[in-house]
C-alpha cells in the first residue's frame, strides 16, 4: 500500500542539497583539526543523520508501511549495537602502546 | 503498486492474502539483502575501528588537499542517487524513454565514481601503499583495511553498474517492469548510504593533523 504522498524530483533535489551540505560540514570539521575522538563522534553523528535521510526518503522507507521499518531497522541496529563489545579490548591494546606491524 | 495489484499479479484468479508489508516480494527480498549487507559493512567497519583505536602508530596519509578526490567521489555518488530517483519516478509513471535516460545518467555517474576510485588507488600504489606495505613506516594495517573496505564498496558499485545496465535493457524491451527499476534503485541507494560511512571513517579520519 502506498498511501503516503512521495516527494517529486524537485523535492528530492532539496534533500540531495541537504546531504551535500552535511558532507561539506564533515569536511569543514576535518579541516578544523579537532581532537580525534571529537572528530570521530561528530562524523559518526553526521553519517547517521545522512543514513537516516537516505533510508527514509531516497529508499522510500518513510512511505512504506511502518511494519517494514520496524521489521528491519531494530534488528540491524541491535546487531551493530552488540558489536560494541570490542571496544574495551581495543582500548586495552592502545594503552599497552605496543606498536603493531 | 497497490496491495490489490500485488495480489492480482500473483496470477489470474489467485486468492492470496495481501502482503503484510504491502510491497512486492522482490522488493522485500532486496530489503532483506540490504539488512544483511548493512551488517556485513558494519562488521568490517567495526573491525577497522577496532584496529584504528588499538594501534598507537596508525598512519594518517591523507593531506587536506588529497581529500578533494574523495569529496568529488561523494558528490558523484550522491548525484547518481538523485538520477536513480528520476529513473524510478519515470518508471512508475510509465515514461520509458525518460527512465532509460535517467538510468543512463546513473550508469555514467557510477562509472565516473569507479574511475575516480581506481585513480585514487593507483595514486596510493604509486606512493608505495599496498595491502601489506606502509611507505610512512609503522603499521601495515592501514593499507590492509583501506583497500579491503574500499575494495568491497567498489565491488558493490561495479555490481550495481552491471545490474543497472541489465535493468535498462530489460525495461526498454518490456522484459522487466517498474518494480525491477525500483528494486535496483534500493540497492543503488544502499551503496550510496554505505559510502556515507566509508568516506568519513576511512578518508576524513585519516587526514594528518
Amino acid at each position: 500500500m502506498e498511501a503516503k504522498h512521495e516527494p517529486t524530483l524537485a523535492g528530492y533535489v532539496g534533500i540531495w542539497i541537504g546531504l551535500l551540505c552535511i558532507v561539506g560540514i564533515e569536511v569543514f570539521l576535518t579541516l578544523m583539526k579537532l581532537p580525534t575522538h571529537e572528530l570521530l563522534a561528530s562524523l559518526l553523528v553526521l553519517a547517521f543523520i545522512e543514513a537516516a535521510i537516505g533510508l527514509l526518503y531516497f529508499m522510500h522507507l518513510k512511505y512504506e508501511k511502518h511494519i517494514l521499518l520496524w521489521s528491519l531497522i531494530p534488528a540491524v541496529v541491535f546487531v551493530l549495537f552488540m558489536m560494541n563489545h570490542i571496544w574495551p579490548d581495543a582500548f586495552r591494546m592502545a594503552s599497552m602502546k605496543v606498536p603493531i606491524q | 503498486m497497490s496491495e490489490a495489484e500485488i495480489t492480482m499479479s500473483a496470477g489470474q484468479g489467485a486468492a492470496m492474502e495481501a502482503s503484510p508489508y504491502g510491497i512486492q516480494s522482490k522488493k522485500l527480498t532486496m530489503w532483506l539483502f540490504i539488512a544483511s549487507d548493512a551488517v556485513t559493512f558494519g562488521a568490517i567497519l567495526f573491525g577497522y575501528s577496532y584496529l584504528r583505536a588499538g594501534t598507537p602508530n596508525w598512519p594518517t596519509p591523507f593531506e587536506a588537499g588529497s581529500i578533494v578526490n574523495g569529496v568529488i567521489m561523494t558528490f558523484v555518488l550522491l548525484t547518481s542517487s538523485l538520477t536513480m530517483l528520476g529513473a524510478v519516478i519515470a518508471a512508475k509513471q510509465g515514461r520509458k524513454s525518460a527512465c532509460i535516460q535517467w538510468l543512463g545518467a546513473t550508469i555514467v555517474l557510477g562509472i565516473i565514481f569507479a574511475a575516480l576510485h581506481l585513480r585514487e588507488w593507483f595514486r596510493m600504489f604509486h606512493e608505495g601503499w599496498s595491502l601489506s606495505n606502509n611507505p610512512m613506516g609503522g603499521t601495515t594495517l592501514f593499507g590492509a583495511t583501506f583497500f579491503c573496505i574500499t575494495g568491497l564498496h567498489l565491488m558493490h558499485v561495479i555490481s550495481g553498474i552491471i545490474a543497472l545496465v541489465v535493468i535498462a535493457i530489460g525495461y526498454n524491451t518490456d522484459w522487466l517492469d517498474a518494480g525491477h527499476v525500483e528494486t535496483t534503485g534500493l540497492y543503488w541507494h544502499f551503496v550510496d548510504l554505505v559510502w556515507m560511512f566509508v568516506f568519513p571513517l576511512l578518508y576524513l579520519m585519516n587526514v594528518g593533523r
